[in-house]
This record gives C-alpha cells, structure tokens and sequence, in this order.
C-alpha cells in the first residue's frame, strides 16, 4: 500500500504533527528539559546582556582605597570603600580585604552609599590592559563581565559552528553523491586538516593572521573566528559524507534521477536534507565545545580581554587564574593570611560548565527524541 | 589480502597526509616576515646579528648601510627562491628533522626564573630534551584511563539505568563541560591549601634535602620552596645545567638509576594530580563509548544463546561479553593519544611541569609580542607526526584482530 503524500496545506498540518509528537517524546526526558531550561536562562541572559552597558575602564574599574574618598584614583570614578585587615572600618559599607591584597573583594550585596552596584560574584584582578602585569589598582565587577560575556561567547561560538556546518554540508554533498576523484581529493584534504591537533592549528592559525597584519579590535576576534571554522569544517564534511553515501543509494534518489532530474536538483532537495540530522546533532554539541576551547586558547596567551574589553567567558577565566601563580609566590614568602581568589575561577568556570552541559543534554534529548526506533 | 600488503599499503598513504601538513604549515610560516624568520630559522650568530637588514654604517653611523650578514642569511635559508623552490627545501627539512633554531630574542625557558635561557639551540634538541617528562606524563595518564574508563564502562552497561549508570553518566558529562586549566586551577589550590595551609609549616614538610631537592609542579607550600640543591627559585639542577636528565631522560626512571628513591617518588607524586586531570576529560568522553559497545555485544546473539545454554550471567559477561574489551581498548588508546596531545600545553602550564606543551606555552607569550616561530611550528609538527603514528599503529592493531578490516 502506498502512503498518501500530504499536499497543500495538509503538509504543514503533517509537519506540524509530527513537532508535536517530537516535543512531547522530549518532554518525557527529564534531562534533557533540565539542559532546556538552563539554556533559556543562558538565552534570557543574552537578551539582557545585548541592553547591558559595556564594560569600560572608566566605569568598570572600580578605584579601592583605603579608606572614604577622595583617594588615590580619579575623582570621576566610581570608589568602592576597602580597608585592610587590622585596622578599623572607616564607615558603613566598607569591607575588609586581606592585607596587601586589596581588591580581592570576595562575593558580597553590601557597598558603601558612595559605590555603584553589588558586586555579586566578587570582583575580578586581572592583568592591567597591556597584559603584562597583574594590576592591583583597578579590579572589574564579575557581574559585568559574565553578563556581557554571554553575549559575545555565544555568538562567536553559533557563528563558528553554522558556517561550519554549512561548508560541511555543501562539500560532503559533493564528495559522498558524486564520489570518484573528488571524494577521494576531499577525504585526503580532511584526513591533512584532521591530523593537526585542534588546538594547535588554530594557535598557528592566528599567530599567521596576526603576522600578514589583521589586528586590532574586531579583527581579533574574526580571526580567531576564522582559525576555528577552519579547523572545525573537517568535521562536519565527514558526517555529511557518510551520510550522502547512504542516501544516493536510495529508492527516492534513483526515482529522481529516473524522472530526470538532475544531479543539482538532487543534492539541493534529498541529500543535503537527509543529511542535516547528524549535522544538527553534532552542531548542538559543538556550540558547547567552542567556548572551552576559546578558553583554553586564552590560557595559552591568545587572550582578548582585558586589553580589549571583550569579556568572553573562555577569556576572563583565563585573566583570572593568571594572577595565581604570582599570588602563591607572594604568599609564600609573607606571613599572615593569604586569599585565595577561589570566586573569580570558580564563577566563569561554572558559566562555562552549565552552558555546555546543558547544550549536551538538549543534544542527546533532541537525539532520542527524534530517533524513529524510539517513537512507537 | 595478506598483513604486509595492508602495512605497506597504509604507509603510503601516509606520505600524502604529510605533505599536505607540511604544506599547511609552509604557507602560515610564509605569513611571517622575513626579519623574524632569519630570527628563528638562523643559527644564532654572536658576530653579527642577521636579523636585521640594514645597520648602522661603519663609515657613517648616521646612516644605515645593507646588512651583509642579512643577506647570506636570506639566501641560506632559500628565502629568495621562487615560492615552490622553497616549498620544496621546506618539506625536506620537515621530514628530516632540521626544524631550525629557538629565537635569538627569545626569553623561553625563563620561567620564574632560574632557567638558562635556550635561544640558539636548535629546536629537535629542545623539544627532545623535554619531551620525555611529556611522555612520563602521558603515559601515567593514559594508565589511569585505562584502569578507569574500561572496567566503569563495562559496569555502567551491565547495570544500564541503574545507580552505577546515572552516576557515570554525570561523571562523563561533568568531564567534559569544565575546561581543564579550571578543573586543574581547583585542583591545585585545594592542594596547595590542604598540604601548607597558607602557613609556613605543614605536617607534609619534611627537611630532608633529597625530598627538597627538586621544585615543580606544585606552588609552593613553603617548604618545599628553599634547600639546599636548589637555585633560588627552587629549581632542579639538571634541569639548570644541562635542561636534561641523564641518562635516559626521563626524570623518574634517572632519578631511580641514580638511586635516589625519594627524588623518584617525589617526581612521580609531581605528576599524578596533571595526570588525574588529564585523564578525567578523557574519560568522560570515553565512558559512553566503552558503555554503549558493551551495550551493543551485550544484545549479540551469541551472548543470548550463551544465556538460554543456562551459563550463569557472570560467567556470560566475562567468558563472552569480556572478549569484546580487546576491541574496545584499542578504540581507546588510539582516541585518548589524540586528544591528549590539544590538551598538554594547558596542563602543563597550570601544573608548572616542564614538557614540550611548556615550551610551546612558553614561546607564545614572548614580550613584545612576538614569537618563538621555530618553537611553534616545530612543536606543531611534532605533535602531528605523533597523531599520525598513532594513527598507523591503531589502524594496523585493528588489522591484526579484525580480518575483515584487510580485506575490505
């Protein structure tokens, strides 16, 4: 018996069936509507961090002193009342740091009246904006710089993985329908990409950029863009391959063909459509990894906050576990007490770990919920 | 077809894969500006400095004359060949090994300091100086994913959906959502504060010399900062004189040649917390694999007649099931090895160990901007000969248990 075909109206009504029944195999994994929700939290903090002020030097860098201003900072910026310990509060809403390290300001509600805003996750002493020195004069507020984080990590890293995937689509097309020398030609070329570690051919990547003379703001952040999609598009071309291997063998294709359409028409309507599951799959996946690697790839140097503002997740955790070596070295050889900043490491990475986690968990809910043998 | 052909087969298709490499990293290092690659890719000369190309005239000082040395450096180096000339002499020094020298400028190996400074050495010789301590690191943790992921793999599937299961599972998706330098950073703070406490003794100190002798991984509970032996920042001494241990290289297997069980023991607690680390990421991402292959042979047919014979459900698992783990195994070298080698640097960097993702590390923040070209790119293709010999080796173990991979 041959199934009826929706048509006209009928389809988008089939379509739209077959959401529901997908949405509610979905809503029965407890999981993956746990990494849901956390991923429409991490989308409501994108929208507000689109309306959020950028983080700037002059507002952001909060000027400690020791003691009620005027101190020794600017009079237009905003001061934040610390005092070290041992001696006594010069009045309310001053908090105690530990000595020598003033601006290590662990999480707190409670400012003094002159301060702008909490500082809910603590306060944030990276290296000043040449990057070469820890500063201790001026600390930003964790708060912002996560907000605004967000924004930028997720759309450096969606960006990345769909033209990825859009490369990987368009090319293993090609090579898994027509086969023959192009396949071969472009299953040499990702076998070349594939053998290079990742984190090391973006790094050469870059530094390359940086030499031809693409630098500066932006720039940065494109090419660092580029490097990965680089890097990434093997992947994708992979899966797609695969994939187009089994779908030219079918039934649908070889129909097509008969009923002459041609070798385009049939790339553009069954392969590369057949194809885009796996793909999906492993895009929802990836906008979870890309944001770990960025950060691995600051820790390594290639770091584009404080000096340029850009406070991406991967880049404040990296200008925050940067002061702990010097710290310790400090601590060592001083007696009396020693911070340890554990709130400017531990908070981006705990950004970092939910979005992922939550990105994988709607991957593999997605998975199941769409896998034809799970839905009887 | 027979075992050999297959060998030889897949060798050759090996030469390809690095050519097309070496050509990748050619055309990023033709990126580079002539002046610093004289910098990195020249012996250093203390004669004459090449680097530049003009310099002040010895007739006049106000003016800048052409650098001769300049000029017999560009030439040496074929810098002013046609583009495919020097394609060519590239990849023959990629495939034997003249990999050029670490830069003139170049601060590497100044850590905290105490460390000679390593410019002009050539670069096989450095990264093969610390290598070893890479390798001592790899492979303790490849040990400890192998004893971890497999046996946990396999009771996650014979338990499936049960408490083992749901626990290895946050196990695996917790690995692999913290990135590393984090998960290390914790790692070292919590040790660093329960062995020393932020004071200046500890019940961990000890004042014998041998234990005290060597400084690295952790920073400092105090006392393991200052001894006799060290330099002032705590540094060992082969590590100063020569960057090398003798006679092997490699630290602990020296350290025990030399009879010295306590600077022994103390290399290797020095990497079993980088190690632990490592091998927590890995295998998060290899739990799910050895669970769901497992999972696979378990619904095999064999298995289920083994169980309709009456054999009792241990002896299914470990006679039939079990036979399957040699498979597995090797998937799971061959996948660790690379994912291993993105991962060093940072490791390295946050556990203070002095391996060649240090020194890559290292030659990425030159001051100034610059970098350590010859490093780089050297550690780039050494780390991609490695993936490809793993790579081999895996594919050729998989040919020897699996007839049908010889034939296909």
């Amino acid at each position: 018996m041959i199934a009826q075909v929706p048509t006209g109206r009928g389809r988008w009504r089939a379509r739209l069936d077959d959401l529901k029944r997908t949405w509610y195999f979905f809503r029965r994994n407890t999981l993956a509507m746990v990494g849901l929700a956390i991923l429409l939290f991490f989308a409501a903090v994108f929208i507000y961090g689109y309306v959020y002020p950028a983080p700037s030097t002059s507002a952001v860098n909060y000027c400690a002193t020791d003691g009620p201003p005027p101190g020794l900072c600017s009079p237009t910026a905003p001061i934040v009342c610390t005092y070290p310990q041992g001696s006594a509060s010069p009045g309310p809403g001053c908090y105690q740091t530990p000595a020598n390290f003033n601006n290590f300001i662990p999480p707190t509600f409670s400012l003094s009246p002159l301060a702008l805003g909490p500082l809910p996750f603590g306060s944030l002493v990276a290296p000043d904006a040449g990057g070469t020195a820890v500063d201790q004069g001026h600390f930003f507020n964790l708060y912002d710089l996560l907000v605004k984080g967000t924004d930028w990590s997720i759309t450096i890293s969606v960006s990345i993985v769909v033209t990825g995937a859009v490369i990987g689509l368009v090319l293993g097309a090609m090579a898994g329908y027509y086969g023959g020398l192009i396949d071969e030609v472009l299953m040499r070329l990702t076998d070349i990409f594939l053998s290079i570690p990742g984190i090391l051919l973006i790094i050469v990547i870059v530094i390359a950029g940086r030499e031809v003379g693409i630098g500066g703001f932006t720039d940065d952040v494109i090419l660092v863009t580029l490097a990965f999609i680089v890097t990434w598009w093997p992947t994708y071309t992979r899966i797609v391959r695969s994939q187009s291997l089994v779908v030219r063998e079918q039934k649908y294709v070889e129909a097509a063909r008969a009923s002459g359409a041609g070798n385009g028409r049939i790339l553009r309507k069954h392969v590369i459509p057949n194809s885009v599951f796996p793909v999906f799959i492993q895009m929802s996946l990836d906008v979870g990894t890309v944001p770990l690697v960025l950060a691995a790839i600051a820790y390594l140097g290639f770091i584009i906050f404080p000096s340029q503002l850009i406070p991406e997740w991967g880049s404040v955790a990296a200008a925050s576990t940067d002061v702990i070596p010097s710290l310790f070295q400090y601590c060592s050889t001083v007696s009396g007490a020693c911070v340890i900043p554990w709130w400017q490491i531990l908070f981006p990475g705990i950004a970092l770990f939910l979005f992922a986690i939550s990105v994988n968990l709607l991957a593999d809910g997605l998975r199941d919920a769409l896998d034809p043998r799970l839905r009887r | 077809m027979r075992m050999w052909i297959y060998v030889v087969r897949r060798i050759a298709l090996l030469i390809p894969v690095l050519v097309g490499v070496m050509t990748i990293t050619f055309a990023l290092v033709s990126a580079i500006p002539t002046s610093e690659r004289i910098a990195s890719y020249y012996p250093a000369n203390p004669r004459s400095n090449p680097s530049s190309p003009t310099i002040a005239c010895p007739s006049n000082p106000s003016l800048q004359c052409p650098n001769p040395a300049y000029k017999v450096a560009v030439h040496a180096l074929k810098l002013d060949q046609p583009i495919p000339v020097q394609w060519g002499y590239y990849i023959y020094n990629a495939l034997t090994f003249h990999w050029g020298f670490v830069s003139q400028t170049s601060t590497v190996g100044k850590g905290y300091g105490g460390l000679p400074a390593l410019k002009g050495d050539a670069v096989t010789s450095v990264l093969a100086a610390f290598l070893p301590y890479t390798l001592e690191l790899a492979l303790l943790s490849l040990f400890f994913v192998l004893i971890i992921s497999i046996p946990l793999g396999n009771l996650a599937a014979v338990n499936r959906n049960r408490p083992i299961d749901q626990g290895a599972r946050v196990m695996s998706f917790s690995g692999y959502a913290l990135p590393g330098f984090i998960l290390g950073s914790l790692v070292l703070m919590a040790a660093a504060l329960w062995l020393a406490g932020g004071k200046a003794t500890s019940p961990i100190c000890t004042n014998s010399t041998a234990f005290l002798e060597f400084y690295g991984s952790w920073p400092s509970p105090n006392c393991w900062m200052w001894g006799p032996g060290l330099t002032s920042y705590g540094y060992p001494t082969w590590l100063i004189n020569t960057y090398q241990s003798t006679p092997t290289g490699f630290p602990t297997i020296d350290a025990l040649i030399h009879g010295d069980g306590w600077l022994a023991l103390d290399t290797l607690v020095r990497i079993v917390l980088p190690a632990l680390v490592i091998a927590y990421g890995t295998i998060a991402l290899l739990l799910r694999f050895v669970r769901n292959s497992m999972l696979e042979v378990m619904n095999l047919d064999y298995v289920r007649t083994a169980r309709a014979k009456g054999l009792p459900e241990s002896r299914v698992i470990k006679k039939h099931a079990g036979r399957n783990s040699l498979n597995v195994t090797i998937t799971v070298l061959g996948l660790t090895f690379a994912f291993f080698l993105s991962g060093f640097p940072v490791i390295e960097s946050v556990f203070n160990l002095y391996g060649v993702g240090r020194i890559f590390a290292f030659s990425l923040v030159q001051s100034g901007g610059t970098f350590d070209f010859g490093l780089i790119f050297g550690t780039t293709i050494l780390f991609t000969y490695l993936v490809v010999a793993a790579n081999i080796i895996v594919d050729i173990l998989y040919a020897y248990l699996d007839p049908r991979v010889r034939l296909g």
